[in-house]
């Protein structure tokens, strides 16, 4: 049977300005309900990887299959519309938009994916109930806390109810007690809600809590716990 | 639909936050609009009444007793392939005069909705208390004349009908009456190249006023067709045919396929004012240049616009591309900034140029001492034109910045905030 996420042999070479590889023959697979923590030290291509997986970065060689659909003959649209549907992101900063409320960053993805507007935002505040932060809906990202500000970016990976997960650095930016409740969330994803998490991470707290632990040096996965 | 309005929203968003940019960019295309519509209202307006004026003061057509080319020598078509010269040509002397001017009158009658009318004109000299003025008199039917060309409205004094009554009535102008000492109702003696005398009572003086209409000159005169044909000793004769045709565009067509026909000249207003209407078209051409330019100077301010949301939006470019937006919908998202600010800048400019126009239409000109209208063009044709061109100008100046965001690569951002 398939994991969730397969990825085989994938190593990702730059060019330009200078020949360097950031990624080297990486295998991996990831099944539904599992919490994988990516560690290893800076640089060592962690997060090249985890674009990688997210197909927001093609692979030079080796291949990257989604839920069984290999994604390297896709077109970038295809890519996109895979990762729409598929793949959420929570990135170390919020990377919120500021323009806009907790609520509409949320609805953001769902109206992108074609929910009306009205749907959109029912759904939206019904991912922010579940986080805790309903309260902040109507709030733009300048007025929250950093903890709600990531609790948000999570209800908005979730927008379109992706299968897998992807975070880089996720608690890198926050204290200890707003990091162990976005732990938290992260272990009840995968595990409650059957979806694969993949985080790279510096903190051993987040490695500690995830199921493996996938050690990366120089591009390679040197091991795994 | 749903995809777009979303990517409306995101654009929204962007031009509320940075206000004091959009509406500088804004008011740029609103002036520009709206100086496009009074200067172009002015200058189409004003095309139009002249070009108006030269086709219902005259007839659109006027066929002269006069040949384009000299009479082809038989010796050509005796040998239509030899190279024939022929020397010492003079070409026979011609009685003047339309041969057979009732059936061209016909044929002119037959084009749709057409009026035509002979007319006799020639050289002859007024005299008065001793003055003595030479003028061209036009012998014309004064009820067809009136219909075909807008003297009447030029007249003072008398209309053109009462030429009808007096068969030896006069029509001058008012300057002539003058330098001749003459006024309404004097007898003036007319004597013709021919030799023939006759006493003329002038009915009606043509005021020369360039809002009234046609005025031919000073030294016109304007008589019956019969007592030209008397004076000037040419019974019967018809030297001009004036036709007015249903469509004036259709004119000088109209007069081409009628002088391969019957020959002579048949000359449309378009033949007889090609000069002045080459003249508008190079108006046309320095207005839409001069409107380009100040398009182009708003399309600047959309440009700066765009680019600095672009260059302040590079990383939520990225996250949107994470997120699951394609470089195309990135794009988009900038192409509707810049056509936001096109259409909210054409709107106020359409308000601007429709009260300069009004402001133009009040403003209290006069020209000799009489109130000047200013000819104004307001027609839907115009506002498409200008409404067009600014949503033209702000798609060209959103374009390049809206394609350099679609290329923004979305992992040199992340790795770059990472």
């Amino acid at each position: 049977m398939s994991g969730l996420l397969e990825v085989e042999g994938v190593s990702r070479r730059l060019a330009d300005p200078q020949p360097v590889v950031l990624v080297r023959d990486v295998s991996l697979r990831v099944d539904r309900g599992e919490f994988v923590a990516i560690i290893g030290p800076s640089g060592c291509g962690k997060s090249s990887l985890l674009y990688l997986l997210g197909l927001l970065d093609r692979p030079t060689t080796g291949s990257v299959r989604i839920e069984g659909r290999a994604t390297e003959a896709l077109s970038e649209t295809e890519r996109t519309r895979l990762r729409l549907r598929h793949i959420g992101f929570v990135f170390q900063f919020h990377f919120l938009l500021p323009e806009l409320t907790a609520l509409a960053n949320v609805a953001l993805p769902m109206r992108r994916a074609g929910l009306d507007g009205r749907e959109a935002e029912e759904r939206a505040r019904a991912l922010l109930a579940k986080l805790g932060i309903e309260a902040e809906g109507g709030k733009r990202p300048d007025r929250m806390s950093g903890g709600q500000r990531q609790r948000v970016a999570i209800a908005r990976a979730l927008a379109n109810d992706p299968a897998l997960i992807l975070g880089d650095e996720p608690t890198g930016n926050l204290d200890s007690a707003n990091s162990a409740r976005v732990v938290e969330e992260f272990r009840r994803l995968a595990h409650e809600e059957r979806r694969a998490v993949v985080c790279v991470t510096h903190d051993m707290e987040v490695a500690a809590a995830a199921d493996r632990r996938v050690h990366m040096v120089d591009g390679r996965i040197e091991g795994e716990d | 639909m749903r995809g777009f309005l979303t990517l409306l929203g995101i654009s929204m968003a962007h031009l509320v936050v940075r206000t004091r940019q959009t509406l500088v960019a804004t008011v740029g295309v609103a002036v520009g609009v709206g100086f496009f519509l009074a200067v172009s209202g002015m200058m189409v307006g004003s095309d139009k009444d002249f070009v108006r004026t030269l086709i219902d003061a005259a007839p659109h057509v006027i066929v002269r007793d006069e040949q384009r080319a000299g009479a082809r020598q038989p010796a050509r078509d005796a040998y239509p392939g030899a190279a024939v010269a022929v020397a010492g040509v003079k070409p026979a002397e011609e009685v003047r005069g339309l041969k057979d001017w009732p059936a061209m009158l016909a044929d002119a009658r037959a084009l749709p909705g057409a009026i035509a009318a002979p007319s006799l004109s020639g050289a002859a000299t007024l005299q008065f208390a001793g003055r003595t003025e030479a003028v061209a008199l036009n012998g014309i039917d004064p009820r067809l004349e009136g219909r075909l060309a807008k003297i009447e409205a030029s007249l003072v004094g008398g209309r053109l009908l009462d030429l009808e009554a007096r068969p030896d009535g006069i029509i001058i102008t008012r300057p002539l009456a003058d330098r001749m000492g003459a006024k309404l109702g004097d007898t003036l003696v007319a004597v013709s190249p021919a030799g023939v005398t006759q006493r003329m009572r002038i009915l009606a003086l043509v005021e020369p006023d360039a809002m009234a209409g046609f005025y031919a000159g000073d030294n016109t005169a304007y008589g019956l067709l019969r007592t030209a044909q008397v004076l000037f000793a040419r019974p019967n004769v018809v030297n001009q045919l004036h036709v007015k045709v249903a469509d004036p565009q259709a004119a000088d067509a109209d007069a081409k396929a009628l002088e391969a026909r019957w020959g002579y000249t048949w000359e449309s207003w378009q033949e007889r004012s090609r000069d002045v209407l080459n003249l508008l078209v190079a108006r046309r051409v320095i207005l839409y240049a001069v409107i380009s330019a100040i398009m182009l100077v708003a399309s600047f301010g959309i440009y700066t616009g765009v680019s600095t949301s672009v260059a302040d939006k590079r990383r939520d470019i990225a996250i949107l591309r994470a997120m699951g937006f394609t470089a195309r919908d990135v794009q988009t998202v900038f192409l509707i900034e810049g056509l936001v600010v096109g259409v909210i800048g054409a709107a106020m400019g359409f308000a601007l140029g429709t009260a300069l126009l009004e402001a133009l239409s009040r403003a209290p000109l006069t020209v000799q001492g009489k109130p000047l209208v200013i000819p104004l063009e307001r027609g839907l044709e115009q506002y498409l034109i200008a409404g067009a061109a600014s949503m033209g100008s702000a798609l060209v100046a959103a374009w390049l910045p809206a394609r350099r965001a679609a290329m923004v690569d979305p992992v040199d951002i992340l790795r770059g905030a990472a």
